[in-house]
């Protein structure tokens, strides 16, 4: 008997073929994304690392071979990489995206096309580690754009591993992750970076004046090393640091010489990359007699943890809890205190690791910005809230730079297209520029190919600053009554004041200012009189604070019993809290469930 | 007598070389010269420094360089390089110790220096400077170009007056738009002063809006360069716009004083910089700046410079002679021999034109067996009708003799040419098939894809470059499947090539040999042809030749059409057959480029060039017409002779000026008379459709049918646009006060919180407070993400009983508005948030007065806005977007405080749409004390503020719903406009949805599309349950990194669209924008995989790129043709499906009865499901049921109407979306 169903089904196949009804929609879906390894597959993949300076990402490399990954760092962003980024990225990102993206392709494409392997087999043995954000600038989707670029270029199924900038110091991946985004995985990297932020701020305090060029790059290439090998080998850091500041401390440097000090502000890519992004800003400054203050990728944590704070402080009072991704409505009753402490901890973690590896290698007097005062002098310009980049940093620090003298000239680096620089900070600071007299300001962009016009505007303001160090040096010699011959001569026979870790205390916005202030009581005041000197002014803080510590004792007193009854109304509320919170427990417990089934 | 020290300063320009000789002890200048360096600078310099030691002898020792073009000659002469501006500044310092502000025009730079007085003691002047960046317009090359192409003579130039009665529009943000409207200006007949006036103006205003980084010029202003110096009517320009900016921000100048004192002009101005060189330069100790011996000069112009070149360029364009001539024998295009025609022979073909905007062609093909006969070519002279008379008249001379040859030889028989069609193509396609009647008027895109397909076949990729287009057809199954077009702004067409070769003096023809003998070839960056021309100029002064150069570009050709046009970096995904046509190929050196590239990424590419590659748009007319008029049987062309002889007349004067609306457009009036006697008039040069109506009635004709398109038709972004703005809730009456409130109170412990639910009496402000807020007037510009917000805070403020009338936003975004308040930021971002100044330039100036004063700007930073979409990551605001408010307040209390001034206080607090208790609080500090508010009241007005806000989104999706059921009731489609909130507004969308609404598409917006679940199952269901997404409002499957709200919905209505059958996508996006750029590849990979159809313009800005505009339009609307065909179709093949499946049914039962009659094992339901088939399938044969027939009446007037579960559909949307 023949089966009717059957055969239509089988009929109906054919004739849906034939008009051409078949097609079943596939929508597109992203299988690129949240891939990992296994830990089977740990022992041969190779994770490439890159994105901060030379000398963090070796030090990275270094770290996390240590806790035992096959890591390689890529090198430096190029020209070549800008090209590759564009010819692969989307059009229109800006130039962090087309350079880091574009470094990620290049690098394969050489494995590929120099050293002969297949794309499988790259996709097989290479991950690429980064970091992540939720926004609001593009820096949160450079992972798209990775994959895209990876796509586009013939390595589909490349693994793009993102750790969250603020996620904490525990991520999962998935139990069987190869990568364990783990306490010692975080104390790996914040060694790093916190090692070879003090290298960089050493290496650019010295080399100005350095009196045998070239001496303190060979210094801070053996310190690199000696680094490096203590984080691979996970030898005390601390211990290599101090190794460092023997090695540096042997470099010759004149500091008696009136260079402007040029503060590099702006995006954080664009001012940290020492390469084709921003046209080697760092060296071409030096080379134009500039001392370089760059900023640190440690002020980069305090500026993530001052967020948290911040954000957490602004929704503690509000009545009605609120539930996105800054709100406190999904935390407990201890929950805002719990995370108040925890950031302020980290924070004085932070501060004191990187003093104590600043110490260690010879870097004094550096003091990390104060993330609530950057954040206070700018959020009248630049409303704190408004994130992306450096948020209101850019605009806070240029006028720290002018509030504290810390610098001659303040360059601003805003790579094109980078929209919270480029499209809010820079029209922010042209406006500021004008209420701050006598600040020299340069704002100026990176496009990737016209480097001739961004040295050209930094010349510009340079001349500038240049006139400004050689006055205030002047101007610090009249009013200490020295002459500059007399300082060399006086550093001359100093050994300590001669050294390259040498640091005199700030005061002005030039090195060579601070020296002469510094050395000038040497010689318009005898051994004697300087001692008077000291115990004077010791004696006039003492009897100042003798003066005022009753009274402030007796407002520390009374405002403490005024506070008595709140302070115990606040405990009772906590002792509630507590039992409320047992009691709860206890009622959702599984015995409590059971008994209350019974 | 003392020995004199001497310093030179050399000032190596672009185009020039001056050099001065200063006494280093009194700065008196003893020597100077300038000369025109050609390009070869060290030659010049070196002449220069020849004849300085000649006569001034050995005293110069030292030697500062300044200048673009100064950096490479500083190690040969042992010169110093000095900074430009500087050196500027201090000469102007020097010689002007009373001039406030410097403009200075060079031929690459401009740059304005502002001098301020320090307040410091002893602190002097400070010069803050800017440069444009290398993108800005408004340089002496801008100028230069745009000379050339108005053709005006010196001497009228160098005369002619500033006259601001008669000014047109000119884009001088680009050099490239600028020099595309001088050309538009021209083509319509505007005199030449008039448009030189208007450039003038346009660089003047770019200047002053952009360089001046939003600051105010001092007085006197010194106006140095070339073009200031030599051009009258610009020095006259700048004299009247900058004291109308010095009045508008109120900056006190001495008005006594004449203006040709108070703006003015240099003497010898030159030598500044050389001079400033000199005087920077003496700052430096010895031995910085001392001459080198001239040897080195003369070694590093022998060999120094080549050696340094070849470090940095890239290989040449052939590795070898034999690979050369390979790829001549293979690419080399054959000459086109005319086919020759018997005596006395007809010859029946159609005639295709293709009315280029640099020229114009024209080809006969063979009426039946499609073969090229003839082909004619002609420069363009601006009139379209003179060209295509001129055109048709070759080609019948090409096919029956010129007419004064058979003059001469009258018994000589000719062959006779009879046109059995006309079809055009092209920017003359409109007037021509106006006043020729032609068969076929195709977009050029179309014209194109048939031409390759022609010749052919089976073809994946056309890539068309013309003169000023480069065209990209992706083509699936022998249509265009997507399309990439050059916006206005990309380069590497043939016009540029053209234009460069021309500059070395190598013709156009001679291009490709020149380039194959270069052994280098610098590496240009692609993009703009700003850039490439900047870097023409760098490189010239680098020292390659023009061989080399020429090269360079050749290369740069198809990186300028691959990365930057197309966008696709996976060629090979595109396919392996690629057709390259237009003019360009004639270019062999383009073309080998070309293959080179494309065979690096597709291997196995067959790379094909149009063997008529410039007659492609023509013969693709020309076949399409022979299709046309082979299917209609006829043809409605007048005929070759009544169009060669074809009369007309243009008018463009004083009343052809359209008086419809503010622009006054200046029209022409091509009035047309046929032989027959017929007339026909043809307007051209209107920018919007009033101008294409020469009367009231016909104005009021024209609106009238508008009216009825718009109904039928409903654009629900222009809807969005204005609803947005309008009241549209009713807020509740306050609560009296001491009702009864539910709240929250919260107990806080030493280390812990609660919260803990209250009721408490309400609490309300005085009487005098609610009086008080009724005379509050509060503006908001409407801007940026106030399209998504603004319902909000209009009833948050009416709540709290500020009438509807006091809250004022400023006017919809037009040029007028732009120009009029775009001159005061200091940044240059994405126009949507430039725009922004304008807006509330508009609020101080227009919507304050002294009788009506508003007391506040409120411009919120919206740190997150609201979002449908279930797993973002986050919902924030563009940072550009949300910072916005801090950028305008910059700009508008930077050297005055606009708001201070009238006594309006600005308000821009940081508000968080995805946090509504945060955002009560905010509101609530900010308005406390200014309005008088309790908190109460404030909260109350928030809840109030959100109900307005969700009958907002709910009326858009209610409506969207309408349509969408519609249009897939009907097959027809809707288009989705894939943007950000503020694409709704009409000055930023250049009203491109109404293009499309006018040709008969419903458009929605995003926040249009239902969201219901139980609509939205019916496109995502089977999705949801195979796991691929967690819900059909989740976009984690698609896109992770989804933390921009307004991005991550533009992303789901692209999946939406992918899914909706009758759903089509348009995209638009501003350029710069930042967080577009990301989606543009997902974009592409979500509707690549579903084949919608999808029209995208990326860079829209703040000119109407109009041309631009139209072509897009028109391909994307053929392809929306070809779409709802395939729906009907689809919908037919499904009637047939089901058919086909009764009959076979029937057919299969009946064998199986008959199996069983066998058997004699009958069953009664089986017989009667028999009966019941045999009656269905008999209906089949007899008058169509309906199923899969659809009538088109496009053109007719259709009611959107709402479907309704159990009749006919009921709900008419059209006339609330009307209104």
């Amino acid at each position: 008997m023949i089966d009717v169903d059957g055969e239509l089904r089988v009929f109906e196949k054919q004739e849906r073929e034939r008009l051409g009804l078949d097609s079943t929609f596939v929508p597109w879906v992203e299988d690129m994304a949240n891939k990992t390894f296994s830990k089977k597959e740990r022992t041969k993949i190779t994770i490439l690392v890159a994105g901060l300076t030379m000398a963090h990402d070796m030090f990275v490399q270094g770290a996390l071979r240590g806790i035992g990954y096959h890591v390689q760092a890529l090198d430096c962003p190029d020209t070549a990489s800008l090209r590759v980024g564009k010819e692969f990225g989307n059009r229109g990102q800006c130039n962090p995206t087309y350079f880091t993206v574009g470094n990620l392709v290049k690098y394969l494409c050489a494995l590929r096309d120099e050293r002969g392997m297949s794309s499988s087999e790259i996709v097989e043995k290479y991950v690429f580690l980064t970091a992540g954000a939720c926004g609001p600038c593009r820096f949160g989707m450079y992972v798209t754009e990775y994959r895209k670029a990876l796509r586009d270029s013939g390595f589909d199924g490349f693994r793009v591993i993102l750790f969250q900038q603020t996620g904490g110091l525990s991520q999962a991946l998935g139990e069987d992750s190869g990568l364990e985004m783990n306490p010692t995985f975080f104390w790996a990297l914040v060694k790093a970076i916190i090692a070879g932020d003090v290298l960089n701020a050493l290496g650019y305090r010295i080399r100005p004046y350095e009196v045998n060029a070239g001496d303190t790059d060979r210094a801070i290439g053996r310190c690199r090393e000696i680094v490096y090998g203590a984080l691979e080998a996970r030898t005390n850091i601390v211990w290599a640091l101090r190794r460092c500041k023997g090695e540096l401390g042997r470099v010759r440097v004149n500091r008696i010489q009136a260079k402007p000090k040029v503060s590099i502000i702006g995006e954080f890519w664009a001012m940290t990359t020492e390469g084709d992004g921003n046209y080697q800003l760092q060296r071409f400054l030096e080379g134009e007699g500039a001392e370089v203050d760059v900023q640190l990728v440690t002020a980069w944590l305090l500026y993530m943890l001052w967020e948290a704070r911040h954000d957490t402080q602004q929704r503690v009072h509000l009545r009605v809890a609120d539930h996105a991704k800054s709100s406190l409505g999904a935390m407990g009753p201890f929950g805002v205190t719990k995370k108040l402490l925890g950031v302020q901890a980290a924070d004085t973690a932070v501060r004191m690791i990187f003093q104590t590896f600043a110490q260690a290698c010879g870097l004094s007097g550096y003091p990390l910005p104060n993330m609530d005062e950057i954040a206070q002098v700018s959020h009248q310009y630049y409303d704190n809230n408004v994130r992306g980049g450096e948020g209101h940093m850019e605009v806070g620090k240029l006028i720290m730079n002018v509030l504290h003298s810390k610098a001659h000239m303040t360059v601003s680096v805003k790579p094109f297209g980078c929209m919270p620089s480029a499209g809010v900070s820079d029209g922010v600071q042209s406006a500021l520029s004008e209420k701050l007299p006598g600040a020299i300001f340069c704002p100026v962009e990176t496009s990737g190919d016209g480097r001739v016009n961004f040295y050209s505007r930094i010349q510009m303001y340079l001349f500038k600053a240049k006139q400004a160090a050689s006055s205030e040096l002047e101007e610090a010699c009249r009013t200490h009554g020295v002459t500059v011959a007399q300082v060399r001569d006086v550093l001359a026979s100093d050994s300590g004041r001669s050294n390259a870790l040498y640091k005199a205390d700030h005061r002005y916005a030039g090195t060579a200012a601070d020296v002469v202030a510094d050395v000038a009581p040497l010689l318009t005041r005898s051994r004697a009189q300087r001692w008077i000197e000291h115990v004077r002014g010791l004696a006039v803080r003492s009897r100042r604070a003798v003066e005022v510590s009753p009274q402030s004792v007796v407002e520390r007193v009374r405002s403490v019993s005024a506070g008595v009854p709140m302070i115990v109304e606040r405990a009772r509320v906590d002792a509630l809290i507590i039992r409320d919170t047992w009691r709860a427990r206890k009622r959702t417990s599984p015995e409590a469930i059971d008994s209350a089934a019974q | 007598m003392a020995h004199r020290q001497l310093a030179i300063g050399m000032d190596v320009g672009s185009t020039t070389v001056k050099a001065t000789v200063v006494d280093a002890d009194t700065k008196e200048i003893l020597w100077s010269d300038y000369q025109r360096h050609h390009t070869k600078q060290p030659e010049y310099v070196l002449s220069m420094l020849e004849q300085i030691q000649a006569s001034l002898g050995e005293d110069c020792s030292r030697i500062f360089l300044t200048g673009s073009g100064a950096g490479p000659l500083c190690a040969p002469t042992g010169g110093k390089f000095v900074q430009e501006v500087n050196a500027v500044s201090l000469a102007v310092e020097h010689l002007h110790p009373d001039v406030g502000s410097v403009i200075e025009l060079g031929g690459q730079d401009a740059k304005i220096i502002v001098f301020r007085e320090e307040s410091r003691e002893g602190g002097g002047k400070t010069a803050t400077a800017s440069m444009n960046d290398k993108c800005a317009s408004g340089t002496g090359a801008t100028i230069d170009k745009c000379l050339v192409k108005v053709g005006a003579p010196p001497d009228m130039v160098t005369s002619l007056h500033f006259d601001d009665s008669k000014l047109h529009h000119v884009a001088a943000k680009c050099g490239v738009f600028a020099e595309t409207d001088i050309v538009n200006l021209i083509k319509s007949g505007i005199p030449a002063n008039e448009v030189l006036c208007s450039l003038a103006d346009a660089i003047v205003l770019q200047n002053l809006s952009v360089l001046t980084r939003g600051s105010t010029l001092k007085h006197r202003v010194l106006l140095l360069g070339g073009p200031n110096t030599y051009l009258p009517f610009l020095q006259e320009c700048w004299r009247l716009r900058i004291p109308q900016t010095w009045n508008e921000r109120g900056y006190q100048y001495p008005t006594h004083v004449p203006i040709e004192q108070l703006i003015f002009v240099p003497e010898n101005s030159q030598y500044y910089a050389a001079f400033g060189a000199v005087l920077y330069g003496l700052h430096e100790p010895e031995p910085i700046g001392r001459l080198a011996p001239l040897d080195s000069l003369h070694e590093y112009i022998e060999h120094g410079r080549k050696a340094r070149l070849a470090e940095t360029a890239g290989p040449a364009l052939t590795s070898s002679v034999e690979e050369l001539a390979d790829f001549k024998q293979q690419y080399a295009i054959p000459k086109f021999e005319p086919v020759q025609f018997a005596p006395g022979e007809v010859v029946r073909g159609v005639i295709g034109l293709d009315g280029g905007s640099t020229s114009s062609k024209a080809v006969l093909v063979d009426y039946d067996t499609g073969r090229l006969l003839a082909k004619a070519y002609q420069l363009s002279k601006g009139n379209p009708i003179q060209d295509a008379k001129e055109l048709l008249l070759k080609i019948r001379d090409a096919v029956e003799g010129v007419r004064d040859d058979r003059a001469l030889d009258p018994s000589r028989e000719n062959p006779r040419l009879e046109v059995m069609g006309f079809g055009a193509t092209g920017y003359a396609a409109d007037v021509l098939e106006k006043c020729v009647h032609s068969d076929v008027n195709i977009v050029e895109t179309v014209a194109h894809m048939i031409s390759a397909v022609h010749y052919f076949g089976s073809v994946d990729v056309v890539c068309d470059i013309g003169g000023q287009d480069i065209k990209v057809l992706f083509i699936k199954n022998g249509d265009i499947a997507n399309f990439r077009l050059s916006n206005s702004c990309s380069a590497g067409n043939g016009t540029l090539l053209q234009a460069t070769a021309e500059q070395f003096g190598v013709a156009i023809t001679d291009f490709s040999d020149a380039a194959f003998r270069a052994e280098l070839a610098p590496k240009f960056s692609y993009g703009c042809a700003v850039f490439l021309d900047t870097d023409r100029v760098n490189f010239q002064k680098e020292g390659y030749s023009k061989e080399e150069m020429l090269a360079g570009l050749a290369q740069v050709l198809p990186k300028n059409v691959w990365q930057y046009v197309v966008q696709i970096p996976r060629l090979a995904s595109l396919g392996r057959v690629f057709v390259l046509q237009g003019g360009t190929q004639y270019n062999l050196a383009a073309v080998k480029a070309q293959v080179d590239y494309i065979r690096s990424r597709v291997p196995d590419a067959e790379v094909y060039v149009h063997p008529h590659t410039g007659e492609a748009g023509a013969i693709g007319a020309a076949m399409e017409t022979l299709r046309v008029v082979k299917r209609r049987g006829r043809s409605t062309f007048i005929g070759i002779e009544p169009a060669i002889h074809l009369e007309y007349g243009t008018t463009n004067d004083a009343s052809t000026v359209c008086h419809f609306c503010e622009n006054h457009c200046k029209r022409t009036f091509i009035d047309t008379k046929a032989p027959d006697g017929s007339t026909s008039r043809y307007i051209a040069g209107f920018s919007c459709e009033k101008g294409t109506v020469e009367s009231k009635e016909a104005m009021v004709a024209i609106v009238e049918e508008r009216k009825q398109i718009a109904r039928a038709y409903p654009n629900l972004v222009d809807y969005e646009a204005r609803r947005a703005f309008m009241h549209v809730y009713d807020t509740k009456p306050m609560p009296e006060e001491g009702t009864p409130t539910n709240d929250f109170e919260i107990r806080r412990g030493l280390l812990g919180q609660r919260r803990v639910a209250i009721t408490r009496p309400m609490r309300r402000s005085s009487s005098e407070a609610w009086a008080a807020r009724r005379r509050v007037r509060v503006g908001i510009p409407r801007v940026l993400n106030m399209y998504s917000t603004a319902p909000f805070f209009r009833a948050y403020f009416e709540a709290l009983g500020i009438p509807k009338t006091n809250v004022v936003f400023s006017d919809e975004t037009t040029e007028e508005l732009w120009v009029k308040g775009g001159k005061y930021g200091s940044i240059d971002p994405c126009f949507p948030s430039k725009v922004a100044q304008a807006h509330v330039h508009n609020l101080l100036f227009e919507h304050h007065s002294e009788k009506r004063t508003l007391q506040y700007v409120f411009f919120p930073i919206l740190t997150h806005v609201r979002s449908w979409i279930e797993d973002t990551v986050d919902n924030t605001s563009c940072p550009i977007v949300a910072g916005s408010p801090n950028v305008i307040k910059a700009a508008f209390t930077k050297e005055v405080d606009f708001f201070q001034q009238r006594g309006i206080e600005y308000l821009s607090p940081a508000l968080s749409f995805v946090e509504p208790s945060l955002l009560a609080r905010k509101m609530f500090e900010t308005f406390e004390s200014r309005l008088h508010i309790t908190e109460d009241e404030n909260d109350f007005a928030c809840r109030e503020a959100w109900k307005a806000l969700d009958a907002f989104d709910e009326d858009l999706q209610v409506k969207g719903q309408a349509i969408l059921e519609t249009v897939e009731a009907e097959d027809r489609v809707a288009i989705v406009l894939l943007g950000r909130p503020y694409h709704s507004d009409p000055g930023l969308n250049h009203g491109i949805p109404d293009e499309f609404q006018l040709l008969g598409y419903p458009i929605l917006s995003i926040r249009s599309i239902p969201r219901s679940r139980t609509f939205l199952d019916q496109y995502y269901k089977r999705d949801v349950e195979a796991g691929v997404m967690r819900s059909p409002l989740a976009l984690g499957s698609m896109w992770p990194e989804n933390f921009s709200a307004n991005s991550a919905q533009k992303v789901w209505a692209a999946g939406f669209a992918s899914r909706h059958p009758n759903v089509v996508v348009l995209d638009l996006s501003s350029f710069k924008c930042g967080h577009d750029a990301p989606t543009y590849g997902l974009v592409d990979s979500i509707i690549g995989a579903s084949k919608t159809p999808y029209a995208a313009l990326h860079d829209i800005d703040a000119n109407k790129p109009g041309g631009s505009i139209k072509i897009r339009v028109k391909t994307y609307a053929h392809a929306l043709k070809l779409h709802e065909e395939r729906l009907q179709d689809a919908r037919k093949k499904r009637g047939e499906l089901v058919r086909a499946v009764d009959r076979k049914r029937l057919e299969l039962l009946e064998l199986r009865e008959q199996q069983r009659q066998a058997q004699a094992d009958r069953n009664p339901i089986i017989d009667a499901e028999i009966a019941e088939l045999r009656a269905r399938v008999r209906s089949y044969e007899g008058p169509s049921d309906g199923l899969g027939e659809h009538n088109d009446d496009r053109g007719k007037l259709i009611q959107l109407r709402r479907k309704s579960a159990d009749g006919p559909p009921i709900l008419e949307v059209s006339r609330h979306a009307a209104e």
